[in-house]
C-alpha cells in the first residue's frame, strides 16, 4: 500500500515549500498577537501509517506509559477531505500556551480560556497551511471550527472521523517553532484516505506545470 | 406559514442574545442585529450597506480582518479567543468594554457570492471569574514563595514575577519600574546591636515597605541579605520616583535607632535605586535589573538615605 | 543604487542585460523565480544558489545586479548571508524572500538598507521588483 506512494524530489520540494509559506504566514499572524518575533518552518514532511504517526508523538516511553499530548483539530472537505491536527508533546504544549498567553500553568490546570487560546493557535496555523495549499492548487474547500483534544497521540489521531478508518495515511509535517529564544518542535498531521494521495500528487504536478507554462 | 418565515427569521436574528453581523462578498454590512446596536451605539440604518472597515477602522490589518478574508475567500471559519484578542470590537455594557469571544463563519447564499457571519459573545463574567480564580491560585502558590524570616516574597518569587511582568509590559506596551532597596550600613547594625536585633530590623522594614504596595500586581521581595526589590508594573518614572521617596521617608519614620549609621538622624535608613522601562522602549530584563543596581550604588555613593534613578539602555 | 558592478571576466555587451542571483533552498522556488524573471526579461542572466554559503561564492564570481535571498534556509540563513553580501557588495540591491512578514522583518530590512518580497512569489510581485530595479 504505502511503499508504492512516493513523491519525486521535485514534488517533495514543491510541497515543503508550499507548507513553509503556510507556516510563514501563520508565524506573522502570531507575531502580531504576542508582539514578539515568531519564526516557524517545516524542515521535512513524511507519509506514514497512522500507527507510526502515533509513535512519533510518544505513544510510549518506558514504564510511564504513553505520554499525553495536546492537539487541535479541524476538518476540511470539498475538493479533498482531510482531518488536520496540530500537536505538541505535553511539555511543549505548556510552553507554547505559556509563551502565547503569558501565564505559567501546568497542563492539568489549563483553564478553559487557555484551551480556547490553544484552539485559536491551531485555527491560525491549520487555516494558514491548508489555505495556502488551496490557493496554490486553486481548489475549493470548506473548513470546520477548531476542536481541542488532550490524550495520547493514538487517541487523538483516532478520535477524528477520518482517523478511525483503516485505509488512511498521515502526511506529517515537522514544525520548528521559535519564540523568545524558545525552540519548540511540533507536528501538523493531515489524516488522508489513500485515494487522496494520488490526487495530491496530481495537484502538485499541475501546479509545477502551470508555473512553468507561464514563462 | 410560509409568508411568516422571513419576518420570523428577521425577528429572531435581531433578538438573539449575542452580536451578529453579516458581511457580503464586498465586506459591506448586510445585517447588524439589535445586540450590536445596543452595545456599539450604532443604529443599523447607520451601518447597513457600509464597508465594514469604514465603520470599524481600528480592525483593519488585524486578526478580525484576516478571519473575514479566510471566510469570504477560503471558506474557512475562524475563532478569536478572548485571551489572545482583548476586546477587539468597541462594545460596551455597564460603562465597561465587553470582553469578547468572536467567531467568523462563511455563509453560502443561493444566488449570491459567499457572505460571512461574525458572532460576538459577551464573556466578561467568565473572564472576571477566571481572574479571581487565578488570583486565589496565586495566593496559594505564593505561600511557597515566601521568605522564611520576613514573610514577604522570596528571591525565587521575585525571579518568576519579574520575568512575567517584564513580558507583560513588553506585550501590553506599558511602563515597568523596578526599585532596589538596601538598608544602609546593615552590617554595622548587626555588629553593634547583634543578629537578633538585626533580624527584627529586617522584619520591621520589610513589613512597613510591603504595606505600602497598593495593587495586587505590585510585588515586594527580599532580594538578598539586606536588599529588597520592588516590582511596580504600569508605573512610569515619575510615579516610581514618588513611590521611592515615600519608601525612603517611611523607612526613616520607623525611627529604629542606628548609632552606627552615617546618616545624621542616627536612625535606620535605606538607599534606593530606580530603573524604569518606558512604555514605548522595552529593554532586556537584565538591563533593567542592572540599571536599578547601578542606581542603588549611585545612591550609596552620594551619601545614602537617598534615591537615585538610572535609565536602562 | 546607481553603480553597476561589472564582472571583469564577462563579455561586455551594450544591452541593459542584468544578472540576478536567486538564493533559495527550494528548487521549485528558484525555478519559479527564474521563470517569472525570464518571462519579463528574457535576456537577463539568472544564477542560482541553494544556501547562504553558496550565495557568497556565486556572488563573488558573477557580481550580480540584484540578489533575491530566501530568509528561511538551513545553515547560514538568509539574513546572515544578506548582511555579509551587504558588506562585500554595498551597491547591489538585495530583496529578502519571506512568507513571514512581521515588524521585526521590516525593521531588520530597513536597518540593512534592503527590501523584501512576500511569498508566495507571484508574477506581479516580480514585475514590481523589476520595475524598481530599472528605475534606480
Amino acid at each position: 500500500m504505502l511503499p508504492t506512494f512516493t513523491l519525486s524530489e521535485l514534488e517533495n520540494d514543491a510541497l515543503i515549500e508550499i507548507f513553509n509559506i503556510g507556516v510563514g504566514h501563520a508565524a506573522a499572524s502570531m507575531s502580531a498577537i504576542v508582539n514578539e518575533a515568531v519564526r516557524m518552518s517545516v524542515p521535512s514532511i513524511s507519509f506514514i501509517p497512522r500507527v507510526e504517526a502515533a509513535r512519533l508523538l510518544g505513544a510510549g516511553s518506558g514504564d510511564s506509559g504513553p505520554e499525553r499530548i495536546c492537539g487541535v483539530s479541524q476538518h476540511y472537505d470539498g475538493a479533498f477531505e482531510t482531518e488536520a491536527i496540530l500537536m505538541f508533546p505535553e511539555d511543549k504544549s505548556l510552553e507554547i500556551v505559556r509563551l502565547m498567553v503569558g501565564e505559567a500553568v501546568p497542563l492539568k490546570e489549563l483553564t478553559e480560556m487557555e484551551q480556547e487560546a490553544m484552539c485559536e493557535i491551531g485555527n491560525i496555523m491549520l487555516n494558514s497551511c491548508v489555505g495556502t495549499l488551496a490557493n496554490i492548487f486553486q481548489r475549493e474547500l470548506h473548513g470546520s471550527l477548531p476542536q481541542y483534544h488532550v490524550g495520547t497521540s493514538d487517541q487523538i489521531l483516532s478520535a477524528t472521523a477520518a482517523g478511525s478508518q483503516a485505509d488512511t495515511v498521515v502526511l506529517m509535517l515537522h514544525i520548528d517553532f521559535l519564540l523568545e529564544k524558545h525552540q519548540i518542535h511540533g507536528y501538523v498531521a493531515f489524516v488522508l484516505a489513500i485515494s487522496a494521495l494520488h490526487d495530491l500528487k496530481d495537484q502538485i504536478n499541475l501546479y509545477i506545470a502551470r508555473v512553468m507554462g507561464q514563462a | 406559514m410560509n409568508s411568516l418565515r422571513l419576518p420570523l427569521l428577521e425577528s429572531v436574528f435581531s433578538a438573539v442574545n449575542l452580536g451578529a453581523i453579516v458581511l457580503d462578498g464586498q465586506r459591506r454590512i448586510a445585517l447588524w442585529n439589535c445586540w450590536m446596536t445596543k452595545h456599539s451605539g450604532l443604529a443599523h440604518e447607520q451601518v447597513l450597506g457600509q464597508d465594514f472597515f469604514s465603520v470599524c477602522p481600528e480592525l483593519r490589518g488585524g486578526r478580525v480582518e484576516a478571519a473575514i478574508q479566510y471566510a469570504l475567500y477560503n471558506n474557512f471559519p475562524s475563532l478569536l479567543s478572548q485571551t489572545l484578542n482583548k476586546a477587539p470590537f468597541a462594545l460596551y455594557a455597564r460603562d465597561e468594554r465587553i470582553q469578547q469571544a468572536v467567531e467568523v463563519t462563511p455563509i453560502a447564499v443561493e444566488g449570491a457570492p459567499r457572505h460571512c457571519l461574525i458572532q460576538v459573545s459577551d464573556v466578561s463574567i467568565a473572564v472576571a471569574r477566571e481572574k479571581l480564580l487565578r488570583e486565589q491560585a496565586m495566593v496559594l502558590r505564593s505561600q511557597t514563595f515566601a521568605d522564611g524570616l520576613t514573610g514577604i516574597a522570596n528571591r525565587r518569587h521575585f525571579d518568576v514575577a519579574m520575568e512575567k511582568e517584564h513580558r507583560r509590559a513588553k506585550r501590553g506596551g506599558t511602563p515597568l519600574s523596578l526599585l532596589m532597596i538596601d538598608i544602609d550600613h546593615f552590617k554595622a547594625y548587626n555588629d553593634h546591636y547583634g543578629h537578633q536585633k538585626g533580624d527584627q530590623c529586617l522584619i520591621q522594614v520589610a513589613a512597613a515597605l510591603a504595606d505600602m504596595l497598593k495593587r495586587p500586581c505590585d510585588l515586594m521581595a527580599r532580594y538578598g541579605g539586606e536588599e529588597f526589590a520592588m516590582i511596580l508594573p504600569e508605573t512610569d518614572v515619575d510615579k516610581a520616583l514618588l513611590m521611592a521617596e515615600a519608601i525612603r521617608a517611611r523607612a526613616q519614620a520607623l525611627a529604629i535607632p542606628h548609632e552606627r549609621n552615617t546618616d545624621p538622624s542616627q536612625l535606620v535608613t535605606v538607599s534606593i535605586g530606580i530603573a524604569t522601562q518606558k512604555a514605548d522602549a522595552p529593554v532586556e530584563m537584565d538591563a533593567l535589573i542592572g540599571a536599578a543596581d547601578r542606581a542603588l550604588y549611585q545612591a550609596k555613593r552620594s551619601g545614602r538615605n537617598l534615591i537615585a534613578a538610572i535609565q536602562p539602555i | 543604487m546607481r553603480e553597476w558592478l561589472k564582472g571583469t571576466d564577462r563579455d561586455e555587451t551594450m544591452t541593459s542585460t542584468k544578472t540576478v542571483l536567486i538564493v533559495d533552498d527550494s528548487r521549485v522556488s528558484r525555478m519559479m523565480a527564474r521563470q517569472y524573471l525570464n518571462g519579463l526579461r528574457a535576456e537577463w542572466v539568472i544564477e542560482e544558489a541553494a544556501t547562504g554559503e553558496e550565495s557568497l561564492v556565486k556572488a563573488r564570481h558573477t557580481t550580480p545586479d540584484l540578489i533575491l535571498m530566501d530568509v528561511n534556509m538551513p545553515g547560514m540563513g538568509g539574513i546572515a548571508a544578506a548582511e555579509q553580501l551587504r558588506q562585500e557588495f554595498p551597491a547591489v540591491p538585495i530583496s529578502l524572500l519571506t512568507a513571514n512578514v512581521q515588524t521585526a522583518t521590516r525593521e531588520r530590512a530597513t536597518a540593512m538598507g534592503i527590501g523584501f518580497v512576500e511569498k508566495p512569489i507571484t508574477a506581479a510581485r516580480i514585475a514590481q521588483l523589476v520595475a524598481t530595479l530599472e528605475a534606480a
